[in-house]
């Protein structure tokens, strides 16, 4: 600690919070401290981007680039009764807007549940157990002092990430998808952000609402569906999304930073079995048929993922008798 | 064996071989000679680099081969009178079971894109920790892949069904993007920005 004391008032600031959240969660980190080689406080700033998502009303522009794509976007989030609404309205090239409302607080998602520590759990390592996380130091993004999260893959079927999270709310502020070797796919940041709730000028306005993308969300069934196939094999740390479409159209998993999504389709044609790729950023999409007696269905997976690993997961594919 | 032969395996060990080279050595890949003469030059090649070599009289090649045929096999017994366009499709398809093994391997040999750590992190050495449903673990992939279906000579369809397939999966992306972005919306940190990808929103 005589360190960070020696340090500006403003930089001692940015240490204080990920402290006074540590004691907050001591429970949970005791146990995290005997998690595989993870910084305890970068599981503790995870679980905070995490609730930070959901609970902070924000608005900013966002800049997002892959290749030579490059998207600018207006992104606002509040909170009001319980419920959050979302809007993105993308300001460049064929525009668009995308809505979500009344997405009730309580509703968290698995991808969110893995990321946020669990006093009650006893197994709490999250997702150290497939990536390695790093506080690795400050920087400033939209004008605000953030925290840097370096987060390397285990294993071989996923990809490493850089963070920037607001010093102050937790929320993700800039983020890289990094590839073999540390090659950035892409990356998004906010170039401006306010934080709170916001004021009537600041309000967003939709290019044309009426227009506007209604955000889809997983229907929930009472009942557990049973798929008519399922995959035999996920890289560890992969868990379902959503429940089974009841169509048996499609399925996704995630690992709390990555998300795939499988689709199940009959060919509008008759094919020989084969398969296909395209890769954009860090979205892979792979599209196998997949001989059965009564001809090739295609399967398709998109994500955030390497090659290898939709291959593998797509070749896992394995119908109910 | 020929010096022909022995020529075109120094070749292909250093990654020289032409088209022609690598079609007589796969002709001959039977070729009892051949097989050990090519594991040779590989412990030669290793003693030199100092790396010691498991063992000289492994072969796992027939019993890999012997699966694959065996699975061929498998996956065609329904069909017990083969109509003239299954009969047609019948090397593709074989080739297309031998994919699964041959994409490893191939995989395995291909120099990955940038190396070079640009970014300042360095990944760990990593160890996996699921189990590959093909036997074997494969590098992760940061860059697209040459495929391949299996060792067997081209067919004059290969061509064709891979491009229809690069069109499939340019076509899917498109039309499945929104719903994969609704669930990265709502499973990762990202927010709305997963939207950012859909070509038409």
């Amino acid at each position: 600690m005589h360190a960070v004391q020696r340090r500006s008032p403003r930089v001692r600031q940015i240490f204080l919070l990920p402290a006074l959240l540590a004691t907050a969660l001591v429970p949970a980190l005791a146990r995290s401290s005997e998690c595989p080689s993870t910084d305890p406080r970068a599981l503790a700033w995870l679980d905070k981007m995490s609730r930070a998502l959901s609970e902070v009303d924000y608005q900013g522009v966002v800049t997002y680039e892959r290749g030579d794509d490059t998207q600018v976007m207006n992104i606002s989030h509040s909170v009001s009764g319980g419920q959050e609404e979302e809007h993105m309205s993308l300001l460049v090239g064929k525009g668009g807007d995308v809505m979500r409302k009344a997405h009730p607080l309580e509703c968290v998602h698995p991808g969110h549940q893995l990321l946020r520590l669990d006093a009650s759990s006893t197994d709490d390592c999250g997702i150290s157990r497939f990536y390695r996380i790093d506080v690795v130091g400050q920087e400033r993004v939209a004008g605000r002092p953030s925290i840097q999260l370096t987060i390397a893959p285990r294993d071989m079927f996923r990809y490493g990430y850089r963070l920037a999270l607001d010093s102050e709310t937790g929320l993700l502020m800039k983020m890289q998808i990094l590839g073999k070797g540390g090659v950035p796919l892409e990356r998004f940041q906010f170039a401006s952000v306010s934080v709170g709730s916001p004021s009537t000028d600041q309000e967003l306005t939709l290019n044309d609402e009426a227009a506007a993308h209604h955000a889809k969300h997983p229907v929930m069934h009472a009942a557990k569906q049973v798929a008519p196939w399922h995959v035999h094999w996920l890289p560890a740390g992969f868990t379902l999304a959503a429940d089974a479409d009841p169509r048996g159209h499609s399925q996704t998993y995630t690992d709390g930073l990555a998300v795939f999504s499988i689709f199940l389709e009959q060919p509008d044609r008759p094919l020989p079995p084969g398969e296909g790729m395209v890769r954009k950023g860090g979205t892979t999409t792979y599209t196998r048929g997949i001989k059965r007696a009564d001809g090739v269905v295609l399967a398709t997976l998109i994500g955030e993922v390497p090659l290898n690993t939709a291959r593998m997961v797509v070749d896992s594919i394995r119908w109910s008798p | 064996m020929s010096e022909l032969m022995r020529e075109s395996l120094s070749a292909l060990m250093d990654d020289r071989a032409s088209e022609l080279e690598l079609e007589r050595l796969l002709k001959h890949s039977g070729d009892k000679e051949l097989r050990q003469t090519w594991v040779r030059y590989h412990a030669v090649r290793n003693a030199i680099g100092g790396q010691a070599t498991a063992s000289l009289s492994i072969d796992i090649s027939a019993g890999v081969r012997a699966a694959i045929t065996g699975e061929a096999e498998t996956s065609e017994t329904p069909s017990a009178q083969p109509s003239k366009i299954q009969s047609l499709l019948r090397p593709v398809a074989s080739l297309a079971v031998a994919a699964s093994v041959a994409a490893v391997v191939v995989v395995g040999g291909v120099q990955w894109g940038q190396s070079g750590d640009s970014s300042g992190y360095n990944p760990p050495v990593s160890i996996a920790s699921g189990v590959s449903p093909v036997g074997m673990l494969n590098r992760s992939g940061a860059v697209p892949v040459q495929m391949t279906y299996g060792s067997q000579p081209l067919s004059p369809n290969r061509a064709e069904v891979r491009a229809v397939y690069r069109e499939l999966a340019r076509r899917n992306m498109e039309r499945y993007m929104a719903d994969h972005a609704a669930h990265a919306s709502l499973n990762t940190p990202q927010g709305m920005v997963p939207y950012a990808k859909v070509e038409a929103l």
